[in-house]
């Protein structure tokens, strides 16, 4: 999953520097990846959402 | 047109961030050291990747809100994903954590700060913006740095393309708790489904743990693990008419001045020997401080000073003192602040009884150490009896017991991980507990740290504290019904 994230970064990227016209897309993939982050982080923690402290 | 000093600082800061933690990461630290990211690394390092994209999309078209919006958010969602994830590891000794260390701390550790560091950056650029520049929109074509961070930007996402495709693998494959190191070899590549296995969801984990609760629990000991136990002969039984501000949580006895001991959920009671009148009292105050929340426990540790310990395993230790100043002493109690001083309030640490509160206390004057059982709860089944030497309060001796010949259990699923110690009280080198599940008082030996002998007590309500005095087994209920057994058969008086 983390391969298909860094492919999405990169053709996001990859739109800012040739096809500036297609923003919306590129910050569309942008967003995407930040919520496929967030979900994979949270995939990876779910057993303990919050920091595993003595509260 | 010359760029303004804004962009300017900007595109150095999405170059530092691209130079410094990401492309050490995956050229020094990965390619070059065959470090692996854990699935948590993963994710801590892309959101670095995407507050650097989201710098480049701020310098390509301008300081648009969404953006600014969205580069807030991820830097805030790492701050979060650092701490989650250095937390790991923080209670462990010196020096021990995960993986690799860069400048002595681990590589986790870092994005905290560099995350942090982000947010700060963001915040003074934003400040430094005038007014509706960032609704404008400035686009503007990448030319000289920013052309340079562009084109660093797609080099570095696309090395960490090849390290994840070999480290993760491609879709459903996810990166792994305990990674394998990187090699560019695919006989080495480990893909792993392990992170899509069922899990519990929960927030707290291991450390949403139960409070205990003697309501719930039954006194019956036919439901006990033991088989055969004698019965000790009960005397009498009587119920307390004393003025006391809640449930009790322990009793103790003291024969030097013939007074008992008793402690509520904050307060502590000195009665006379036949537990009929209150003699002192004070309710303390558990805030502002050192967390005393409820007693679970209380002991004397002389005639004149007591000791209370939480189910939390903080305590407090008082001193009588007829002249105490009740100004001076406010802070430390909600009621009668001049009959005690306190002298120590701090928190007892334990290894084995770790996750697990404690409802009795006991003290051992020859040892000069105080004694306490664990509980168990739904994470964690453990009976626990740790030693702390009251001269520094640290743990000097922890075990489990096991049973002397001689005292069996019903079957081989029972164990003594069932009994729920509620009271204790020292005897000649053996300790006394009383199990408030199953009604069953326990008779520990310190030496062979064995359960010697266990007996059942009919008609025990909840019981929360115990006490010898003289020959006569005093035990306590929550709700203030007092047994008093024979002690002769368990104290070889």
């Amino acid at each position: 999953m983390e391969f298909l994230n860094y492919l999405l970064i990169f053709a996001s990227g990859y739109l800012l520097l040739r096809q500036p016209e297609r923003e919306r897309l590129a910050f569309g993939l942008l967003v995407t990846s930040g919520i496929l982050t967030a979900a994979l982080f949270l995939m990876g923690t779910r057993t303990s959402i919050l920091p595993p402290f003595n509260y | 047109m010359k760029p303004s000093p804004l962009r300017t600082i900007l595109v150095l800061a999405v170059l530092a961030l691209l130079v410094g933690p990401i492309a050490t990461a995956v050229f020094v630290l990965g390619f070059g050291l065959g470090d692996s990211p854990c699935v948590l690394c993963w994710a801590q390092r892309t959101a670095m990747v995407l507050v650097a994209l989201t710098g480049l999309f701020v310098l390509r078209f301008g300081p648009r809100p969404k953006y600014l919006g969205f580069g807030v958010l991820v830097a805030a969602w790492g701050v979060f994903m650092g701490i989650r994830h250095s937390a790991l590891h923080v209670g462990r000794d010196v020096g021990q954590g995960f993986s690799v260390e860069i400048l002595g701390a681990h590589t986790y550790t870092w994005s905290a700060l560099i995350f942090w560091v982000c947010l700060i950056a963001m915040g003074a650029l934003l400040m430094a913006l005038r007014d509706g520049e960032a609704t404008r929109g400035l686009e503007r074509p990448p030319a000289g740095l920013d052309r340079i961070a562009i084109w660093l930007f797609l080099l570095v996402v696309a090395a960490n393309i090849v390290q994840a495709f070999a480290s993760t693998g491609p879709p459903p494959f996810m990166g792994q708790s305990d990674p394998v190191r990187f090699s560019f070899n695919p006989k080495h590549w480990v893909w792993s489904l392990e992170e899509w296995s069922p899990a519990p969801v929960s927030l707290r984990g291991r450390w949403a743990i139960e409070k205990p609760d003697l309501s719930t629990l039954s006194s019956d000991p036919a439901g006990g693990p033991f088989s055969g136990l004698p019965a000790l002969a009960v005397a009498r039984q009587f119920r307390l008419a004393l003025p006391v501000d809640g449930p009790i949580t322990d009793l103790a006895y003291d024969a030097a001045s013939d007074r008992f001991l008793l402690s509520t959920l904050n307060g502590l009671y000195l009665t006379d020997g036949s537990l009929s009148r209150v003699l002192r009292y004070t309710v303390v105050d558990p805030g502002f401080s050192v967390d005393l929340a409820r007693f679970g426990a209380a002991t004397f540790l002389d005639s004149q000073t007591v000791m209370a310990i939480s189910e939390n395993k903080s305590y407090v230790v008082l001193r009588e003192n007829d002249r105490a100043d009740a100004a001076a002493n406010y802070r430390f109690f909600l009621e009668a602040p001049d009959r005690f001083d306190e002298v120590a309030r701090s928190r007892l640490s334990t290894v084995r009884a770790r996750m697990m509160y404690v409802l009795s206390l006991a003290y051992d004057p020859v040892s000069n150490s105080v004694f306490t059982v664990s509980v168990p709860n739904t994470r964690t089944h453990r009976l626990v009896v740790s030693r702390f030497d009251r001269r520094d309060m640290t743990l000097s001796a922890e075990f489990q017991p096991s049973l002397a010949s001689g005292v069996t259990l019903r079957g081989k699923e029972r164990s003594l991980d069932e009994l729920y110690v509620s009271g204790a009280v020292f005897d000649r080198g053996r300790l006394l507990g009383v199990s408030a599940a199953h009604g069953t008082v326990i008779v520990i030996d310190l030496t062979s740290q064995t359960v010697v002998a266990a007996h059942t007590v009919a008609g025990l309500d909840r019981p929360a504290g115990m006490a010898i005095k003289g020959n006569d087994l005093y035990i306590v209920g929550e709700q203030g019904a007092v047994t008093v057994a024979s002690a002769s058969t368990i104290t070889e008086r």
